[in-house]
C-alpha cells in the first residue's frame, strides 16, 4: 500500500511540475527579460532600459492608455445592452427567444478575425458597402463610416464577442433566479421595468461582477481586431505594440517584455478575484428551481423582438454574409468593373500550396489540441477534486493563470522558453509548439468544466465501484469516463475551436512551415488581399461553427437522455 | 470462540485537529448483525469506511477471518476492491449510465464470472430483493425504495464476507423505512451474511441488531445486546441517546453491596430501593449525591399506594391527553412537571393524587453531575 501512496504522489507531482513549468516559466522569463538590455544573441546584460522606454516613450504610454480607454468604452456600451437582451431572452414572452439565444451562442463561436473582415467590407471608408449606399443615396463624396478608427474598433468588438459572451452567460443566470422575488415586486405594485431596475439588477449584482471581471480580462487579451483596424492608422494597444516590437528587425525585446510585465501586474489581482468569485458561485448556482411564467411584453413585444433580432443579425448574419460575398468579387466593393463577380478567388486559394499546408496544419493542430485538452484537463480536474495530493490546491491555482494571460504574452514567453532551452528547440517551427500554446491557454475553462461535473458526480459512485471489486483504472474507464463523456466531448470541441481560430497565442510562435489558416487569413488581411482573406475566413468559420453545431446536436441528445 | 470474524483493534483516524475515530476496539462475530449507533459526526461512518477500505486509519488494525486488512504500523493496506465486502451507500450510488441488470452484474463481471452464471446470479440477487423483472430498467428510473433494493442486490450478488450498510434507510420516507427495516433483517437471516450497519436512528439499531455499539465523539461507549444497552446504559450519553429518561436527584442513605436506598431530594416519599449492577463499586457509598434514572415506560401508574409492589412515588396528575393507542399524562413531581405515557387501563382525572411504581431492578444510578 505504501507503493500506492507513493505512486499517486509521484504521478500527481509530475503533472503539477509539468503544468507549473509551462504556465509559470514563461511568465518568469518575461519578467526577467524585461531587465535584459543586451542585443539578441549577445551575453545577457541587465539594466532598466526596457522599463525606461515604457515609461518615457510616448508611443508605449499611449498604447497603455488606448488599451484602457477602449476597455472602458466597450464595457459601458455593451454591459447594459447585454443585460437588457439577456433579461428579454430569459424572462419575457419574447417571440422566437430560443432561436435568438442560439444566434448569440453562434456568434460566440465565430472567429473574431472573420467577423472583423465582414465589418471591414461593410464599413471601409472608401469601398465599404454602407458608405457606398450612403454616397449613392445622398450624392455625397464621402461616407460617414470609418472602421479604421477608435469607434470602428469599439464597434467591431461590440458586434462580436463583447456582447455575445455576456448574453450567453447572463441569460441562464436570469433564468435560474428565483421568480417569486420578481412576483413579489409586481404584487407590490411595480411595473416590469421597475422590477428589472429595483429587484433584478440588485439581486443579480454578484453575477454581473463575475461577468464584468471576465470581460475585463477578455478585453486585455484582445489582439487581432486592434491589429487589423488600429495598426494601419498608427493606433496601438499594448498587445499590438508588443507584437510590433518583437516582429521588427532587430526585435526590441526589452521594451516588449517590460510592457508585458506591466500588464501582468495589472492582471495578477484579477486572477485572484476571478477565482474567488467563480469558485464561490459554483455552489450557489442551483437555486430557485421554480420558474415563473414569462413576463408579458404587451405592446412592447414588436419593438423588443425587432431590436433583439437586429442585434442578433448584426453580430452573425451580417458579417458572415459579407465575407461570403467577398469571396465572389474580383475586387471587393467594385460592382461596376467588368467581371465584378468571379469564382477565381476560391480556385486561386485552393491551388495555393501555402493554403493547403495551412489547412493541414490547422486540422492537425486542432485535433491534437482537442485530444490533448481532454486528457490533460481531466487529469488536472481529477487530481484537484478527487485525490488527497498535498499540492492539489496549488495545481488548481496555477490552472487559473492562463485565463488571464493575454495570448501575445503567452506567445512571447513560450517563444523564449523554446528558443532558450536546448531540449525544446527541436519543437520550434512544428505544430507541437502551437498545440502546447493553445492547450495551455484554454486550461482554465476546460479544467473548471470537468471539475464542476466531477463534483456533481458524487464520490460514492466511485466508491461503490471499488467496493464491488474494481481497481482505480477500471473504475475510471467504466464509471467515471462514461459519466463525464458529454462534458469531455464539450471540452474537446472547445479545444478544437479555440485552436482552429486562435491568433494571439500562436502569432509569435508559428513559422512559415507551421502557419495555420487563421494566421494565413491575418497575413492576407494585413497585405490588403481581402478577397483571398474572405475565402480563408469562410473556411475557418465553417470549421468552427460547424463543429460547434455538431457538438450542440450531440449535447442536446445527451441532455435529453440524462 | 472469543475471536471475532471481523476484529477492529485500537482503530484511530484523525482529520487535521479532529480525532474522528478514537482507539476503537470491536469484535464482530460471523453471521452477526452489528450496528454502530450514534449522532452525526460521532465517527461511525468513518469507522465503516475504514472497514471497507475507503479511508485509511492513522493507527490500529482491522482483521477479517485472520487476514490483516489494514495496519499502518505494519504497512499493510488491502485496497477496497480486494476486501470482499459488499457496501450499500446512503445515496445508493447506482450508476446512472447502466441498467438495473448492469449495475448488479458489475461485481460479477469484474470477477470474470462466466456469462450464463452471471445472468443467473444477477437474476437470483434481484429476486432476493423482490425486483425480479426489473433488469432492463435504467437504474435511475426507479423509486427510492427500489433503488435501495438494487443497491442491496449489487452488494450481495458476489456473496461477500461482510455487508456494510451506511445509513441505507435514511433517504426513505417513514412508512417505507419501517417496511425495509423488517425486510432487511429477514434478508440477513436468510443469507446469513455478517452485517456492519451504521445509523443514527436508535429504533433501527435496537430492532434489527444482534448487538449494538454506541459511539460518541469518536469513542465506542458501550457494546451489547439491544435490551442491555437500552435498559442498562453504561454512560450518560448512551442513556440519553437511546430513549427518554425519568430521573430524580437524591442521596444514598444506606448500602449493602447489592442494593442501596436513595433518599429523594425535596420529595415526601420513602427512600427508594435500587438494585443496579454497579452498587458494589466504590463511588456508590453512603452519603453520596446521586441521580436515579429509569425509562418512563417501565413506570406503572396506580390509583392507590397499596396496589404498588416496588418503590412508590406519590404525584399529582395535572393533565392527560388521549393519543389513540395510549394516554399521555403530565404529573407534578414535587415542584416539577414530568410527562409519562401509559396504556389507558383506568380513567384518571386531573388534580387526582396517583402513585408511580418504580421497579428496583429497572433503576440505574448516576453521579449527580450528569
Amino acid at each position: 500500500m505504501q507503493g500506492r501512496i507513493g505512486a499517486e504522489t509521484f504521478w500527481c507531482s509530475l503533472v503539477l511540475a509539468g503544468v507549473a513549468f509551462f504556465v509559470l516559466y514563461p511568465i518568469v522569463l518575461i519578467v526577467v527579460n524585461s531587465f535584459q538590455v543586451a542585443k539578441p544573441g549577445m551575453p545577457p546584460l541587465y539594466g532598466l532600459d526596457g522599463w525606461r522606454a515604457v515609461l518615457a516613450e510616448p508611443g508605449l504610454r499611449r498604447a497603455v492608455y488606448n488599451t484602457f480607454s477602449l476597455l472602458v468604452v466597450r464595457q459601458l456600451l455593451s454591459f447594459p445592452l447585454a443585460v437588457f437582451i439577456a433579461w428579454l431572452l430569459a424572462r419575457t414572452d419574447l417571440p422566437g427567444k430560443s432561436f435568438l439565444e442560439f444566434m448569440f451562442w453562434l456568434s460566440f463561436f465565430l472567429p473574431s478575425l472573420s467577423v472583423t473582415l465582414g465589418w471591414i467590407l461593410i464599413l471601409d471608408p472608401d469601398y465599404g458597402i454602407a458608405n457606398q449606399i450612403w454616397k449613392f443615396l445622398t450624392g455625397a463624396g464621402h461616407g460617414p463610416f470609418n472602421i479604421y478608427s477608435f469607434w470602428g474598433i469599439v464597434w467591431a468588438h461590440i458586434g462580436h464577442n463583447t456582447t455575445a459572451v455576456k448574453v450567453m452567460l447572463l441569460t441562464p443566470a436570469f433564468r435560474n433566479m428565483d421568480a417569486s422575488l420578481e412576483e413579489a415586486s409586481e404584487v407590490a405594485g411595480s411595473s416590469p421595468l421597475g422590477t428589472l431596475v429595483r429587484i433584478l439588477v440588485p439581486i443579480m449584482t454578484p453575477v454581473f461582477l463575475v461577468v464584468l471581471v471576465l470581460a475585463i480580462i477578455n478585453g486585455l487579451q484582445a489582439f487581432e481586431i486592434e491589429m487589423i483596424l488600429g495598426a494601419p492608422i498608427g493606433f496601438h494597444v499594448y498587445s499590438t505594440k508588443v507584437y510590433q516590437l518583437v516582429q521588427q528587425e532587430p526585435p526590441s525585446f526589452g521594451p516588449a517584455t517590460a510592457l508585458s510585465t506591466l500588464v501582468l501586474f495589472i492582471l495578477l489581482p484579477l486572477i485572484v478575484v476571478q477565482r474567488k468569485l467563480i469558485a464561490r458561485r459554483q455552489y450557489t448556482t442551483i437555486t430557485g428551481r421554480y420558474h415563473a411564467k414569462a413576463i408579458p411584453l404587451g405592446r412592447w413585444k414588436v419593438p423588443a423582438v425587432a431590436f433583439v433580432s437586429l442585434v442578433a443579425l448584426l453580430i452573425t448574419v451580417a458579417p458572415m454574409a459579407f465575407v461570403l460575398m467577398g469571396t465572389f468579387m474580383s475586387l471587393f466593393g467594385f460592382f461596376n468593373i467588368p467581371h465584378a463577380w468571379t469564382a477565381e478567388n476560391w480556385k486561386r486559394v485552393f491551388d495555393d500550396p501555402i493554403f493547403l499546408l495551412s489547412l493541414k496544419n490547422t486540422l492537425l493542430m486542432s485535433l491534437g489540441a482537442a485530444a490533448f485538452s481532454v486528457s490533460l484537463f481531466s487529469i488536472i480536474a481529477y487530481i484537484s477534486v478527487r485525490t488527497k495530493f498535498v499540492w492539489r490546491s496549488a495545481l488548481d491555482f496555477i490552472s487559473w493563470f492562463p485565463s488571464a494571460m493575454p495570448g501575445i504574452l503567452m506567445g512571447i514567453g513560450l517563444l523564449w522558453l523554446f528558443l532558450d532551452v536546448t531540449f525544446f528547440r527541436a519543437l520550434y517551427g512544428t505544430i507541437w509548439l502551437l498545440i502546447i500554446a493553445t492547450v495551455i491557454s484554454s486550461i482554465t475553462l476546460g479544467t473548471q468544466l470537468i471539475k464542476s461535473n466531477l463534483l456533481q458526480l458524487g464520490m460514492e459512485l466511485e466508491e461503490a465501484s471499488h467496493a464491488a471489486g474494481a481497481s482505480w483504472l477500471t473504475t475510471f474507464r467504466r464509471i467515471v469516463a462514461p459519466l463525464l463523456y458529454p462534458m469531455l466531448l464539450l471540452v474537446g470541441v472547445l479545444g478544437f475551436i479555440h485552436a482552429a481560430r486562435d491568433i494571439s497565442n500562436v502569432a509569435l510562435l508559428a513559422t512559415s512551415s507551421s502557419r495555420t489558416l487563421a494566421l494565413l487569413q491575418l497575413d492576407f488581411m494585413v497585405s490588403g488581399r481581402y478577397e483571398s482573406a474572405a475565402v480563408v475566413a469562410t473556411i475557418v468559420m465553417l470549421l468552427t461553427t460547424g463543429i460547434a453545431l455538431i457538438a450542440r446536436f450531440l449535447g442536446l441528445r445527451v441532455g435529453i437522455r440524462a | 470462540m472469543s475471536m471475532g470474524f471481523l476484529r477492529i483493534q485500537n482503530l484511530t483516524k484523525r482529520f487535521g485537529e479532529v480525532t474522528a475515530v478514537d482507539r476503537v476496539d470491536l469484535e464482530i462475530r460471523a453471521g452477526e448483525f452489528f450496528t454502530l449507533l450514534g449522532p452525526s459526526g460521532c465517527g461511525k461512518t468513518t469507522t465503516l469506511r475504514m472497514v471497507g477500505g475507503l479511508e485509511k486509519p492513522d493507527d490500529g488494525e482491522i482483521h477479517m477471518a485472520e487476514r490483516c486488512l489494514v495496519s499502518p504500523a505494519k504497512g499493510v493496506f488491502v485496497k477496497p476492491e480486494r476486501r470482499d465486502m459488499g457496501m450499500v451507500f446512503q445515496s445508493y450510488a447506482l450508476w446512472p449510465h447502466m441498467t438495473v441488470f448492469e449495475n448488479v452484474a458489475y461485481p460479477l463481471k469484474l470477477r470474470r464470472v462466466r456469462r450464463a452464471e452471471m445472468r443467473e446470479r444477477t437474476r437470483a440477487a434481484l429476486e432476493l430483493v423482490g425486483l425480479g423483472g426489473f433488469e432492463e430498467r435504467p437504474a435511475t428510473a426507479l423509486s427510492g425504495g427500489q433503488q435501495q433494493r438494487v443497491a442491496l442486490a449489487r452488494a450481495l450478488v458476489f456473496s461477500p464476507g461482510v455487508l456494510l450498510l451506511d445509513e441505507p434507510l435514511s433517504n426513505l420516507d417513514a412508512r417505507l423505512r419501517e417496511e425495509m427495516r423488517r425486510e432487511l433483517k429477514a434478508l440477513q437471516r436468510r443469507v446469513k451474511v455478517t452485517v456492519l450497519f451504521v445509523t443514527h436512528d436508535q429504533m433501527e439499531a435496537l430492532s434489527m441488531s444482534d448487538r449494538v455499539g454506541i459511539m460518541n465523539r469518536g469513542r465506542l461507549e458501550q457494546v451489547g445486546a439491544p435490551e442491555d444497552v437500552y435498559y442498562q446504559p453504561a454512560t450518560a450519553f448512551a442513556r440519553d441517546f437511546l430513549g427518554k429518561v425519568f430521573a430524580l436527584a437524591g442521596k444514598i442513605v444506606e448500602t449493602n453491596g447489592e442494593e442501596c436506598r436513595v433518599e429523594l431530594k425535596d420529595l415526601a416519599a420513602p427512600p427508594m430501593c435500587v438494585r443496579a449492577h454497579r452498587i458494589g463499586e466504590s463511588p456508590w457509598a453512603t452519603g453520596k449525591e446521586v441521580m436515579v434514572a429509569i425509562r418512563p415506560e417501565q413506570i406503572s401508574l396506580a390509583k392507590s399506594a397499596g396496589d404498588c409492589k416496588g418503590n412508590v412515588l406519590p404525584v399529582t396528575l395535572q393533565a392527560s391527553q388521549f393519543l389513540g393507542d395510549r394516554y399521555e399524562y403530565t404529573v407534578a413531581v414535587g415542584a416539577e412537571s414530568r410527562v409519562l405515557t401509559a396504556p389507558a387501563s383506568q380513567p384518571l382525572k386531573p388534580g387526582q393524587q396517583i402513585y408511580l411504581e418504580l421497579d428496583p431492578a429497572a433503576i440505574t444510578l448516576w453521579p449527580t453531575a450528569q
